[in-house]
């Protein structure tokens, strides 16, 4: 037939923008039931194990003396759970991700945003907002929660007391970051085995790992590990000799390494084959 | 249109895709044809941006891929039917899609009717089959409402009316304008839907060309003969360039010549003739002639 006589006609007004990849990806994310299921499952351990938390020390410390609480924290008590739900943010952070890898999905994603990044910024945007909503929310449920358990001994402190608004922000954020984190690393590897794997390593297994080394190199260095940067964020520090840095620095350290590990998944998803 | 330039494409020391220059061009279904292993695959990621090429480039509409304003409008692609979320549903799968490029929900649903997923569209992907799989390929790919359209295997898995609605499809999408580039190694099914032909082999180009020359090319046609008088016709046959084997002893086939030229000699002579067809050859024999040195994978003694 005629050879190159029809010049396809373009339809009008079409064209990759932020703003639409972000609306991409939050369909993406809302028509995975699983995604969901994970994020309140963070939610879940979080006001669970600070529930529980609470619920034994209020019992431990019934009709205790004045002096035997002292030192007790009361917000770090509710709050107990933030490592674990840390993790489960982590975890979704890495499906995210992953999960277009396994499926295969990523080859139409990238197929439609040929310039790529703009997926993962997207992705970015969806996570943090997300995340830092329900975890927050999650964090003042297990504060309050916590709080009444232990007003029946006179423990309980209200959202005003010094530190304790922080705490409760300081752990959604903290949960947010986690995520971050997972899915740059999901990016990096492509495999939710491995990449849960490695996240599980950087939060719960490297840090006991370095305490272990010489105090010397040990100590300053534990800083810096991304769960005790983020207990930084969120803790109450009652024991002001520890080590620990401050929430500002814990939260600018995080931050950094955060920005680190989505700057390599950045590096590798522009530059590599799908 | 669609123009590879020197594209080459290395894993390690390994040579995939090597040198290869070819242009597909619009108004036409262009057919993509090699043995397995010979670097399709590769070659159709690079066109759609997704496998960066060691060397040289795809040029999609005139410009890089990469660059696209409207990458959706410019080129639909289907390479792996099962490439979908199994957990979700075609209708929020096409819409996580179109919504990147601004494309509106009234299209998502166009698509969906097009192919005939519309009474699947809510059912969650893990549990379709091949077929269906690449009747959602095949709506991915033309979302956007594309100028290029590039299939890799698209009749793979489909029942024989799923492969009569991608004959048509595609001919259709031709018919519009479109630059349509499909592979396939069902050589039979290329012969029915392709105007136009790329055949590499071990990553470099073999032929770009029409199906008709590609026939005409690299296969011969045979000239069957049935006669009593075999040896006398064998004699009055025989000359430059004409071969002629028997298998038995009344059957002659001859290479080279025409079965006008056979028809006339035997009357002329008065040989008695009761049978006199011709074969023409098939793309699959010009398949098999042009790509015989670069087979990877060759099943030893069954393949010549």
């Amino acid at each position: 037939m005629s050879t190159g006589t029809t010049e396809y006609p373009y339809p009008r007004g079409l064209g990759v923008t932020t703003v639409r990849v972000w609306r991409s990806e939050w369909t993406k994310f809302r028509s995975l039931r699983h995604l969901g299921w994970t994020l309140f499952s963070s939610a879940g351990l979080l006001i669970a194990i600070g529930f529980v938390s609470t619920l034994l020390t209020a019992r431990d410390y019934a009709g205790a003396s004045p002096e035997a609480t002292v030192g007790f924290e009361p917000v770090g008590t509710a709050l107990a759970g933030v490592s674990f739900a840390q993790l489960a943010t982590g975890a979704l952070g890495v499906l995210l991700i992953t999960g277009e890898y396994s499926s295969g999905t990523i080859g139409p994603s990238l197929t439609a945003v040929p310039s790529r990044l703009p997926v993962l910024w997207a992705k970015l945007a969806v996570i943090l907002s997300m995340v830092l909503t329900v975890s927050c929310g999650a964090a003042l449920v297990a504060f309050f929660t916590g709080q009444v358990l232990l007003s029946g001994n006179d423990l309980g402190v209200s959202l005003t007391a010094p530190g304790a608004l922080r705490a409760v922000v300081g752990s959604g954020v903290s949960m947010s970051l986690a995520a971050v984190i997972g899915l740059g690393v999901g990016v990096l590897l492509r495999n939710s085995a491995a990449a849960i794997s490695v996240c599980v390593g950087l939060f719960f297994v490297l840090p006991p790992l370095v305490s272990a080394l010489p105090s010397s190199i040990g100590s300053p260095l534990s800083r810096y590990m991304p769960s005790n940067a983020g207990a930084a964020i969120y803790g109450i520090d009652a024991d002001s000799s520890s080590s620990s840095l401050s929430p500002g620095a814990g939260l600018a350290v995080l931050c950094c390494e955060a920005a680190l590990v989505i700057g390599a998944a950045a590096y590798r998803l522009r530059r590599g084959d799908v | 249109m669609i123009e590879v330039e020197n594209l080459s494409k290395r894993y390690g020391d390994k040579t995939v895709v090597d040198g290869l220059n070819f242009t597909v061009r619009p108004a036409m279904v262009t057919g993509f044809l090699g043995p397995n292993g010979a670097g399709k695959s590769t070659t159709m990621r690079m066109i759609a941006g997704l496998d960066i090429p060691t060397s040289g480039q795809v040029l999609i509409e005139g410009q890089h891929y990469r660059n696209a304003i409207a990458p959706m409008a410019q080129l639909g692609m289907l390479l792996d039917a099962k490439a979908v979320h199994p957990a979700r549903s075609p209708r929020n799968h096409l819409l996580a899609l179109a919504r990147t490029n601004g494309i509106g929900t009234k299209r998502v649903e166009e698509v969906i009717t097009q192919v005939g997923l519309h009474d699947v569209a809510n059912k969650r992907v893990g549990g379709f089959s091949l077929g269906m799989g690449q009747r959602l390929g095949v709506a991915t790919a033309l979302l956007g409402d594309p100028a290029v359209v590039v299939l890799d295997e698209p009749v793979n898995g489909l029942d024989p009316g799923g492969v009569l609605w991608m004959r048509n499809t595609l001919a259709a999408l031709a018919k519009e304008g479109r630059t349509v580039f499909v592979s396939s190694h069902l050589m039979s099914e290329m012969a029915l839907i392709a105007e136009r032909l790329v055949v590499i082999g071990r990553g470099k180009l073999i032929a770009d060309t029409s199906l008709d020359e590609l026939i005409a090319l690299s296969s011969t046609s045979t000239v069957t003969v049935r006669t009593p008088d075999a040896a006398r016709l064998r004699d009055l046959i025989l000359g430059p360039g004409i071969s002629v084997s028997s298998d038995t002893a009344d059957v002659l086939s001859v290479r080279g010549a025409t079965a006008e030229h056979i028809g006339t000699l035997a009357w002329q002579s008065n040989v008695p003739v009761y049978e006199l067809s011709s074969q023409h050859g098939s793309l699959e024999e010009a398949f098999m002639t042009l790509t015989h040195d670069a087979v990877d994978y060759r099943a030893s003694g069954v393949a010549e």
